[in-house]
């Protein structure tokens, strides 16, 4: 397989898949009422792990041969480090949200839309983190967003449900005017749309006034979908009201992907890599303190990991500023480092905390959202799943031996490195959060450890293998990366020099 | 050889760990067997690796990156705290087998325990300052996972979430120490850094060397961190007598001495360690003489003595601090575990509703009071020898002042120590019916009991072997015999004794004292009140908790604030660029 058909069939398998998954189930659910729409789990299934086929030669092309570049008259594809890293990780924790919903959502009226329009999500992540040119890129966020708000509200006879579909898109909307209207000024500028012809503009000129505010707008724009403190307060709603797989992509991977269309938008209009720097690192500590203190108060399971998000995602940009800043590959590779963790991490959280969900409440028929005082005793009865939920709030309050640990560590390297006051006083910022992101999580793991279950527990409903098996892939995971975290180097470091290329050839001048 | 026995000593308790998960708990009787038989099998492994001590790394894994060479060492310092991990951590597990029997979570328990042994052998033997972080969190995490373990039990979950959230604030100060040592020298060994300081920046080495500091005085209990000492008294005794007193609170003190030739040449720093051990030592000495929780009382007096411990380090007496380390570890995992004999037997923690249980419980008396009187720095337990080569180097390289405060503090040690014994097993005795030890306690006590006594003859040989293996801190090693001659010659060490009986004779004469305890009455009501610590503690969780609550009224729910707030980030955005450029 040539790098060019790998990457079309990277993009192509996902899209390509939604349509026949979806009319698939809407068939089998007329013809026999029996099967109803259970071909179309399975074909969700299949189609993601079909997508690791193209993705694993893209791969091997990637590291003989370098980025794969793919134009089509002013479109352009590049599969560099970043999209390597972006891809394997929404893969890899799409296919577990996957294989885990063919249970949580079996039976579930509208079951084949959910199932179609996970690929189509996943399919556009990739081609979010490939697209180097304007419009493109565009494109792609905008798919991205529109299935996910359909997925967000997929429940759609629930106010709350509702509530939070229609707060994500209008603030989401928001957003990409302004992303449109930063757009429009960059083009009038500069005439391009390919990013790195932009660059090449960029390098050559005096700082202009249309391209600061064409940065600052997609900075704002694209920070909603990366949830950036004050933009973040979708967040909350969206993630506890989502089925509990959608939050997990939500939290592990969606965000993200704003954040990787935000750091390739900016690398091309910057004037100063010390000021981005510094702006990505005062929204990281915005992001940490916000994020820890909110989510201390919270009494629901689901929308408290929300929160813990909005401080993850702090981690994310501190490591990602303080290399901006430096302009050493360190802090780029611990923060990429960190978008892995946690996709495991959370991922593992909120689909233990769906299992939960599901045992405790929607066996019941009961849409009311999940307590921590309902997880008293959970371990009595799932002991899996409470393990499980344990080890993904430990890993995520950054203890060992956990993958957590080992992504925090590496972040807090890159500042001590870059050896100035302020990374250094970050990284103290940065781990005092840590310490008290524990005095959120601990409660709940010790709740799960009572000897006296709820009600709710003795009341709940048996876990099925089908979601039994992602947990124990994720729980793996995080193990192995947090005793031995050079596993993913081959994916972190990459990221980071791509990212670093982005950031420095803006300024050679 | 060395390589494998670390990989034994770390492995075999963290292979035994998952063994007993997986059995689960139907298996009970399996269970026990199983944890018996891997920490005895790790305990074996530390002593024979005692005789393999060298300088040189053994292990050395590449890691990659940033994360460094995972470097092993068995050199003096570290085989002896692994082995004083692994043997008292095989007898708390024989001890628990009476004391366990029948508790739900028994999986849990055992995993929990095993998984600490392993990590606590790593924390000493591993040359990595990574991998020591590493260490010392996860043996933080099994601290707390082990005093809340008991998780119905609010007391518990609380003391639990206490000790590892101090514990860990602390450690960031160790976390600033190991990145200050990567992004100086490139690599996380310490050993080339301790040889040569002058690799560091001063203000950087200074910077490392206050936060070990904080590290240490987090993690062993020492002012002003010792509050969640107390409260993790709620975990079941064992695990008192493992991790709060014979091994996890010792790692702070193993960090100062590890790194003590790089530190000592930092302004202040001695002298900081000198009055962080001292204030320690002494205001916890006082809070053990009002408390009247049996526990609480050896809590007390772990922080104490870890004080002398880290005061002898402040006045560079490091084979001092190592062997009353080495003394302590034996006679207060002994106490302890006696205390749980009785705890188990009684019911209650409250000495007040003890008294006159010697009759009844004869064994436990005679093991408790070997342990009490090593304590009170009686001759010629372990405890005397240590303290009075603690106290010679204060006298000797530390200030007077210091000097002063400590002497009186063993006083007061004797004291408290005599007024626990009588309330236990003399005076008035209690209504209530009680057994001795049952079997599995006395095997464990009876070799702890043994060791109080006999184990100051290995005086000798541990300072050779420390001063073998441990360049940098240039130990002037002597046998036992030129030890105990220098202890009986020395001046010193009748002063010591001295204030000893003073202590005694003020307890044997209380009654006629009354007048003075009167006088000390608001010294009970702020002991008991930890000297306003526990205020501390209290006011800043208060306040978090507050503004916590306060930034909730920033999440309005309503579209249009939420759209505000998008507003604000881009008028804020503009003014930084435009004003920053």
């Amino acid at each position: 397989m040539t790098a060019y058909t790998a990457l079309i069939w990277l993009l192509a398998i996902p899209l390509g898949s939604a349509p026949i998954i979806y009319l698939a189930g809407r068939i089998t659910e007329k013809l026999s009422p029996k099967t109803g729409s259970a071909p179309s789990r399975w074909l969700s299934v299949l189609a993601l792990a079909g997508t690791f086929v193209p993705l694993y030669f893209a791969i091997t092309h990637f590291i003989s041969e370098g980025a794969i570049n793919l134009s089509v008259n002013l479109i352009s594809l590049k599969f560099d480090g970043i999209s390597m890293l972006v891809a394997v990780t929404a893969l890899v924790l799409g296919l577990c949200v996957t294989f885990f919903s063919t249970k949580y959502m079996q039976g579930d009226e509208g079951e084949e839309k959910f199932f179609a329009l996970l690929p189509i999500m996943i399919g556009s992540i990739i081609g979010l983190v490939c697209a180097t040119d304007l419009f493109n890129l565009w494109i792609w966020f905008e798919v991205m967003a529109i299935s996910s708000y359909i997925l967000v509200a997929f429940y759609r006879d629930q106010p709350d449900a509702i509530e939070a579909g229609v707060k994500y898109l209008v603030q989401s909307a928001a957003g990409s005017a302004l992303i449109l209207l930063g757009i429009a000024l960059v083009f009038a500028q500069t005439g391009q749309l390919n990013l790195e012809q932009i660059r090449l503009g960029v390098v050559n000129s005096e700082p202009s006034p249309l391209l600061l505010a064409a940065s600052v707008l997609m900075l704002i724009g694209f920070g909603v979908k990366a949830a950036l403190v004050p933009l973040h307060t979708w967040l909350p709603d969206a993630h506890s009201q989502a089925p509990s797989g959608i939050s997990a992509m939500l939290s592990g991977i969606v965000i993200e992907s704003g954040l990787v269309a935000l750091l390739r938008t900016s690398g091309a209009l910057i004037y100063s890599n010390v000021t981005w720097g510094y702006l990505i690192m005062g929204f990281g500590a915005l992001n940490l303190f916000v994020g820890n203190l909110m989510a201390l108060r919270q009494t629901q399971v689901k929308r408290l990991l929300a929160y813990s998000s909005v401080s993850q995602v702090g981690y994310i940009l501190v490591g990602i500023g303080v290399s901006i800043y430096s302009l050493q590959p360190t802090g780029a590779a611990g923060g990429f480092f960190h978008v892995i963790t946690h996709a495991l991490m959370k991922g593992l959280a909120f689909l233990a905390a769906g299992a939960l969900l599901y045992a405790l409440r929607m066996s019941h028929e009961n849409h009311d959202p999940l307590l921590v005082s309902d997880l008293d005793g959970a371990s009595k009865r799932y002991p899996l799943t409470a393990f499980a939920l344990s080890l993904a709030l430990l890993a995520l309050g950054g203890l060992p031996p956990l993958a957590g640990f080992m992504s925090k560590w590496q972040i807090f390297v890159a500042g001590f490195e870059a050896n100035a006051g302020i990374t250094i006083g970050l990284v103290i910022f940065a781990a005092l959060n840590s310490v008290l992101s524990l005095a959120y999580y601990t409660p709940m793991i010790n709740r799960m450890y009572r000897h006296e279950p709820s009600e709710q527990v003795k009341a709940g409903a048996a876990i099925s293998w089908k979601m039994a098996l992602p947990l124990i892939v994720l729980i793996i995971m995080i193990v192995a990366l947090g005793l031995w975290p050079a596993l993913v180097r081959w994916l972190v470091n990459p990221a980071a020099y791509s990212l670093l290329s982005i950031f420095t050839s803006a300024l050679v001048r | 050889m060395a390589s494998t026995l670390i990989l034994l000593v770390i492995g075999l308790p963290w292979i035994g760990a998952l063994l007993v998960w997986w059995i689960g708990d139907k298996r009970s009787a399996l269970q026990h067997a199983l944890a018996i038989a891997f920490s005895v099998a790790s305990g074996a492994a530390a002593v024979v690796l005692i005789f393999n001590a060298s300088a040189s790394t053994v292990i050395s894994l590449d890691a990659g990156g940033v994360f460094g060479q995972f470097t092993f060492v068995a050199d003096g310092l570290g085989v002896y705290l692994a082995a004083i991990a692994t043997v008292i951590g095989s007898l708390a597990v024989i001890f628990s087998v009476n004391y366990m029997h029948g508790e739900k979570g028994l999986g849990r328990y055992y995993a929990m325990v095993l998984f600490f042994i392993g990590g606590m052998a790593g924390l000493v033997l591993t040359s990595n300052l990574l991998l020591m972080f590493l260490f010392w969190e996860i043996t933080a995490l099994c601290s707390y996972a082990l005093i809340a373990f008991n998780n119905d039990d609010p007391k518990a979950v609380a003391g639990g979430i206490k000790a590892l959230i101090i514990t860990q604030l602390g450690g960031i100060g160790l976390l600033a120490g190991a990145l200050i040592l990567y992004s100086q020298t490139g690599s996380y060994d310490f050993n080339q850094m301790i040889a040569n300081p002058g690799l560091i920046n001063p203000q950087l080495l200074a910077g490392m060397a206050f936060g070990c500091l904080i590290a240490a005085a987090a993690k062993s209990a020492q002012f002003p961190f010792f509050t969640w000492l107390p409260d993790a008294m709620e975990a079941p005794t064992p695990i008192s007598a493992l991790i709060h007193a014979a091994t996890m609170v010792n790692a702070g003190v193993y960090l100062l001495a590890r790194f003590f030739p790089a530190f000592e040449a930092v302004p202040g720093w001695k002298t900081s360690v000198i009055i962080v051990g001292m204030v320690s030592a002494f205001i916890s000495a006082i809070m053990a003489l009002f408390a009247y929780d049996l526990k609480r009382v050896l809590a007390y007096s772990t922080i104490s003595q870890l004080g002398y411990m880290v005061f002898a380090i402040g006045c560079g007496g490091i084979y001092a601090s190592q062997f009353h380390l080495f003394s302590h570890s034996i006679f207060k995992a002994l106490l302890f575990l006696s205390a749980g004999a009785i705890i188990h037997s009684v019911g209650t923690r409250d000495m007040r509703e003890m008294g006159g249980l010697g009759k009844k419980m004869p064994f436990t008396r005679v093991v408790f009071i070997i342990g009490a009187l090593a304590l009170a720095g009686i001759p010629i337990l372990n405890g005397f020898w240590s303290k009075e080569l603690v106290l010679e180097a204060g006298l000797t390289n530390g200030p007077v002042w210091a000097y002063i405060i400590m002497l009186i503090t063993a006083g007061l040690t004797a004291f408290y120590t005599f007024r626990m014994v009588w309330m236990v097993f003399f005076g008035k005795p209690s209504e209530k019916h009680v057994h001795d030890a049952q079997p599995a306690m006395k095997v464990a006590l009876a070799p702890l009991a043994l060791g109080a006594v006999v184990a100051w003859l290995l005086a000798g040989p541990f300072a050779s072997m420390l001063q073998s293996t441990l360049p940098a801190h240039k130990i002037h090693a002597l046998s036992t015999i030129e030890i105990m001659m220098e202890v009986i010659k020395a001046p010193a060490t009748y002063i010591a004794l001295a204030v000893v009986a003073l202590g005694l004779v003020a307890w044997w004469q209380r009654k006629n004292l009354t007048g003075i305890g009167k006088a000390f009455h608001w010294l009970g009501y702020a002991a008991n009140n930890s000297f306003g610590f526990e205020a501390v503690n209290k006011f800043i969780v208060r306040e978090t908790q507050a503004v916590a609550e306060e930034l909730r009224d920033t999440q309005t729910g309503l579209l249009n604030w939420n759209i505000a707030g998008l507003l604000i980030g881009l008028i804020a955005v503009i003014i930084i660029l435009v004003m920053g450029g």
